[in-house]
């Protein structure tokens, strides 16, 4: 396909979607305002009855807000099949506004630090009890509003592409900052993604870390797993990775890019799919054995609260799915090489992550008292009722809207950077071979 | 009767592409000629087709054996001298699984490099027909067949602008 | 840009095998020099095993000392090896090609090192095969729950696995030799070789094996390492080894060191055998690039190690990072650690003339391993000080020179192995240097032209 019709192509499928799309709208809202009455349900509910809503909260930050960084770490190593995949890891970025209203109840929820020895030795306005809720917030509001100028910066030119298509005026003109496509301005277009997104990489391990602790582990007394937020950030890479296999796998087969998504694509990211999947056992295995070695009553506690106790059900779904069979499936050449293959995978994956949010979070706020010294008792399991089931759903259901709601505006396909493939990209006869040769600009 | 290995040098990859064409050209196997190349050209360079190879069988017959040897130590000298050390149970799993891991992998390794040695036909006792300059550059098409043929392939190699041409015992 | 030569491939085979077809006098230079120093570190053992660990600055209740951490940063440096060249083998990154041979021989020797150095570190090291699973007679095992019995097991995977991976790799060159040489070197050639002649089918085997072996060896090395930390995170009766992040926080220092290695070794390479046109700007600076992120991910899990030690407020971790912040020596080592290893050779790789400019990379990598060793010590040393509760337990540490001479005598064995290694075989893969010829390419696009690599479609 020649670079103008790019152009024309994937603009035509961002102004004009098919009936199939606004039906899935249509259900997606409808269970996002279900999920909204199972909220009003929750309100008054106990500091314990809310772990699954912050499970879910963390989930949609694990998998949404992590997912640019697919785009972000191939971008810095100059990798040709991510041209494809780019546009729709950055543009998950606009998730990340719709998990704010998540944040907010948590936020009120979250106990403040009275009582406890924490890291949070600072002291911040209001209070110093509260340090945590402010350095949270200003992170997960960094976050977001990071990922949108990476997403709109990356999106400029196309924008611009958009704003011709449309005669010069509208929202488009507004989005495309009047851009010309210089030379100085790609040059300062590449050097902001850069900057951006080596901002945005940080603070994501910044943000995971900043939820994981306060959100999670420093609800456990005695819980010290230094770890722990780096496996956070991992599964967190593990399931960005995973829902932008989902999402071109969708976009290839209903949405009808498929002539964009060649099987490179799938075959580059499912390698790193398989060393995140490799790497979720290292983590995991290098916190359990310190505890399981050490013996130390408080420790054998934890082990019991987040893995073997009250939710080794969930335990177990999540290390199956997102371990134990992710590597075992992906290890072969054959289920790389297949798109549909590589969806389900990742698919199981996700579903696996759910859980896995689930056993940490649940378990860390059903513990009622967070000043104890040790954690003496291992609570019962708190399993979920109707209003956490609907906003478990109205959660997720939300979040797939608003990406939806997004591909109206934004292209879901990066036309410059397929452009661009085509110049670096050239095929070549090496005697009797075919071959493609690669050009690294420097 | 003996059969005969005729080598053909080219000085490009080009040159030796076209001999090889005209051998499959003349009706001669795939299994009877072989290219000799100081460098590793991409698969087909040649026109030759896919190698085919039972590699992969070898790292998992590996792991096997390793995981086996690694259960019956992790296991076993557990149960033979049955001593609590730091309150953890006489057959504690963790441990054992640490130690299937490091053999598992170590048997896979070994055996991956008997399969890389095996079937790359090494080692050969004789090199055959051989020129030393092929490691500095020359491509070496050699071809064996049958002697009442010699002097055909040595048309067929010759045609493609060798620079020389050998015959010696296959 | 990019300053590369067409060479042929007689030239190819004339450079790499100058080391061990003709070799400069500077060679025996050195090794004389490294030799005589590595005697003397065998005269030190030979002293402590005569007359016992009393020469040693030991002292309770630190008896984990200067050989143990030894052990831990020659193990990190073994670790760039295999990282370097199978990672970026399976990234088929051009710029590993004159990395990967050199980055394995590393492995090997300084791997070979590290194991000696629990050995030496025994006392009675002549029961070190005690470690083995061996005695059927008494039906006396060792206790593979000790993190102890997992270590052996680590390393020894890691030496075999490594060394096959070095041999396999090494064929090709050894027929390259075969060819060039004569009388009973010619014939010791032959023999190594098994008659390699470079058959299509022998050469896709080879590129098979270098994937399979590399990702076969990716999980060893990350393992090896984790297993060492776990020596000392398994461990309650150290409050401040007791940390769950101490296994990929010792591998990403392993890498941090071990890559910052392979770079010294690459620029002595091409010092001391004169292989400019192989190993070029372009090499060094996509793998400072490299070292650059690992170094960023590095301090990020020493920024974790360091904070949870503070997480809970717990007196026994808190004494630890004060000896570390507040008293001296340790506070001073403690600056040097982190000037060393972060704060001046990192911001200088933001700089292309750096990146790209051997004497300051050389230099550069260099403050890295004083830095990554001085970790090491950090690490063990202050957390064993301070083990006990009650402040009457407390202890000191200074090494005694038996200490001071074997750790030196280490870093002379680990150079004089890979001076003897190049005597006898290519430091630099001649298939590697070749095949990046074959598939180097060039794209036109309007007025510039654009390095370009073929790959198989």
């Amino acid at each position: 396909m020649a670079s103008e019709e790019v152009a024309r192509d994937v603009l035509q499928r961002t102004f004009v979607k098919g009936g199939r799309y606004w039906q899935a709208v249509a259900v997606l809202a409808v269970v996002f305002l279900l999920g909204v009455v199972g909220f009003i349900l929750k309100l008054g509910d106990e500091r314990a009855q809310w772990g699954y809503f912050a499970a879910t909260f963390s989930y949609l930050f694990t998998v949404a807000q992590t997912a640019p960084v697919v785009s972000v770490a191939l971008r810095l190593a100059k990798n040709h099949w991510r041209r494809p995949l780019a546009r729709a890891s950055e543009l998950f970025a606009v998730v990340g506004l719709f998990n704010l209203l998540f944040f907010i109840p948590l936020l009120i929820l979250l106990p403040s630090i009275e009582g406890r020895n924490t890291i949070w030795i600072l002291g911040v306005w209001p209070s110093r009890f509260y340090t945590p809720h402010i350095f949270d917030t200003l992170a997960l509001v960094g976050l977001v509003v990071l990922g949108l100028l990476f997403l709109w910066t990356a999106a400029v030119p196309d924008f611009a592409a958009a704003r011709e298509q449309r005669g010069g005026r509208g929202r488009y003109a507004f989005l495309a900052l009047g851009w010309q496509g210089t030379a100085r301005q790609w040059r300062i277009q590449r050097a902001l993604l850069g900057l951006l997104g080596g901002l945005y990489f940080m603070d994501v391990l910044t943000t995971h870390f900043l939820i994981s602790s306060d959100f999670s582990m420093a609800l456990v007394p005695g819980w010290v797993d230094s770890i722990y937020p780096t496996f956070h950030a991992l599964t967190g890479l593990q399931a960005a990775v995973a829902v932008t296999i989902v999402t071109m796998f969708l976009l290839r087969t209903v949405g009808g890019y498929r002539e964009y998504l060649p099987m490179e694509s799938f075959w580059g990211l499912s390698k790193i799919l398989l060393a995140m999947s490799l790497m979720w056992f290292y983590f995991w295995w290098s916190a359990f054995i310190t505890f399981w070695y050490g013996r130390l009553p408080v420790e054998q506690n934890i082990i019991q609260l987040i893995m073997f106790g009250p939710y080794r059900p969930f335990f177990i779904i999540g290390f199956l799915f997102c371990c134990i069979f992710a590597v075992g499936l992906l290890i072969w050449n054959p289920l790389r090489k297949s798109p549909a293959a590589m969806a389900a995978i990742a698919a199981m994956i996700l579903v696996g992550g759910f859980f896995d949010r689930m056993r940490l979070y649940v378990a860390s706020w059903s513990l009622a008292d967070t000043t104890e010294h040790e954690l003496t008792k291992v609570p019962a399991a708190i399993w979920p009722q109707v209003p956490d089931l609907l906003v478990i759903a109205g959660g997720l259901a939300g979040a797939v809207l608003v990406y939806m709601l997004a591909t109206r505006v934004v292209p879901v396909m990066s036309i410059w950077e397929m452009k661009e493939l085509r110049l670096y990209q050239v095929p070549r006869q090496l005697v009797r071979r075919r071959m493609l040769s690669l050009g690294k600009p420097e | 009767m003996a059969n005969q290995a005729v080598l053909g040098l080219y000085r490009t990859p080009e040159a030796a592409a076209d001999a090889v064409g005209n051998l499959q050209q003349a009706g001669i196997g795939h299994n009877d000629y072989e290219i000799m190349t100081g460098v590793p050209y991409p698969e087909g360079t040649f026109g030759e087709p896919p190698v085919r190879h039972k590699l992969y069988v070898f790292p998992f017959m590996g792991a096997m054996i390793g995981l086996t040897l690694a259960i019956l130590e992790g296991a076993g000298t557990q149960l033979a001298y049955p001593l609590v050390t730091g309150g953890k149970p006489i057959l504690s799993v963790p441990p054992i699984i640490i130690i299937s891991y490091e053999l598992t992998l170590l048997g896979a390794i070994v055996f991956t490099v008997i399969g890389i040695i095996f079937e790359s036909r090494l080692p050969r006792p004789a090199l055959g027909v051989y020129d030393t300059r092929i490691t500095e550059g020359l491509i070496g098409v050699v071809c064996t067949c049958p002697e009442e043929r010699v002097e055909e392939v040595r048309g067929l190699l010759q045609r493609a602008a060798a620079i020389e041409v050998k015959v010696g015992q296959g | 840009m990019q300053d590369r030569r067409t060479l042929t491939d007689i030239q190819v085979n004339e450079t790499l095998t100058n080391t061990v077809l003709k070799t400069p006098l500077l060679w025996y230079v050195i090794l004389a020099f490294m030799g005589g120093i590595v005697m003397l570190g065998v005269v030190a053992v030979g002293l402590l095993v005569n007359m016992g660990q009393g020469l040693n600055g030991y002292n309770r209740p630190v008896m984990w000392a200067f050989f143990l951490t030894n052990m831990v940063f020659w193990i990190g440096i073994s670790h760039a090896g295999v990282m370097l060249s199978a990672i970026l083998r399976l990234a088929q990154a051009e710029f590993r090609r004159p990395a990967t041979r050199a980055a394995e021989v590393l492995t090997v020797f300084a791997l070979a090192t590290a194991g000696l150095m629990p050995i030496v570190h025994l006392g009675r090291l002549w029961r070190a095969y005690w470690i083995f699973p061996y005695d059927f007679s008494r039906g006396i095992w060792p206790d593979v729950r000790s993190q102890a019995v997992w270590d052996p097991h680590a390393i020894s995977t890691y030496l075999i696995g490594s060394s096959l991976f070095i041999f396999v790799a090494l064929i090709p060159d050894l027929a390259v030799l075969r060819d060039r040489t004569t009388g009973i070197v010619h014939s010791i050639y032959t023999m190594l070789a098994m008659g390699w002649r470079g058959t299509v089918r022998q050469w896709r085997l080879q590129a098979i094996a270098g994937i399979i072996l590399s990702a076969l060896l990716l999980p060893v090395f990350v393992s090896v390492h984790s297993i060492v930390s776990w020596d000392f995170s398994m461990l309650v009766g150290v409050p401040s080894w007791h940390t769950t992040i101490f296994a990929p926080y010792f591998v990403i220092g392993a890498v941090h060191s071990g890559v910052a290695g392979v770079i010294t070794v690459l620029v002595l390479m091409r010092w001391l055998f004169g292989w400019h046109d192989y190993i070029r700007r372009e090499h060094i600076d996509s793998l400072a690039r490299l070292l650059f992120v690992v170094a960023l991910a590095w301090f990020f899990f020493f920024m974790l190690e360091f904070m949870f030690g503070l997480y809970h407020q717990e007196g026994t971790e808190m004494v630890v990072r004060e000896l570390w912040l507040f008293h001296a020596p340790w506070n001073a080592i403690f600056v040097i650690f982190i000037l060393t290893a972060f704060v001046i050779p990192v911001p200088l790789w933001l700089f292309r003339s750096v990146r790209r400019s051997f004497p300051l990379m050389f230099f550069t990598t260099i403050l890295v391993n004083v830095g990554m060793w001085l970790e090491r010590f950090l690490l063990i040393i202050p957390g064993l000080e301070r083990k006990h509760p009650f402040t009457f337990s407390w202890g000191e540490y200074a090494p005694s020179i038996f200490e001071i001479t074997i750790i030196t005598a280490t870093f002379a064995l680990v150079a004089t192995m890979i001076l003897l290694f190049a005597r006898a075989f290519p430091l630099i893969p001649l298939g590697d240097a070749k095949e990046a010829r074959v598939l180097r390419d060039e794209i036109r696009i309007g007025r510039r032209t654009v390095q370009a690599v073929l790959r198989e479609e």
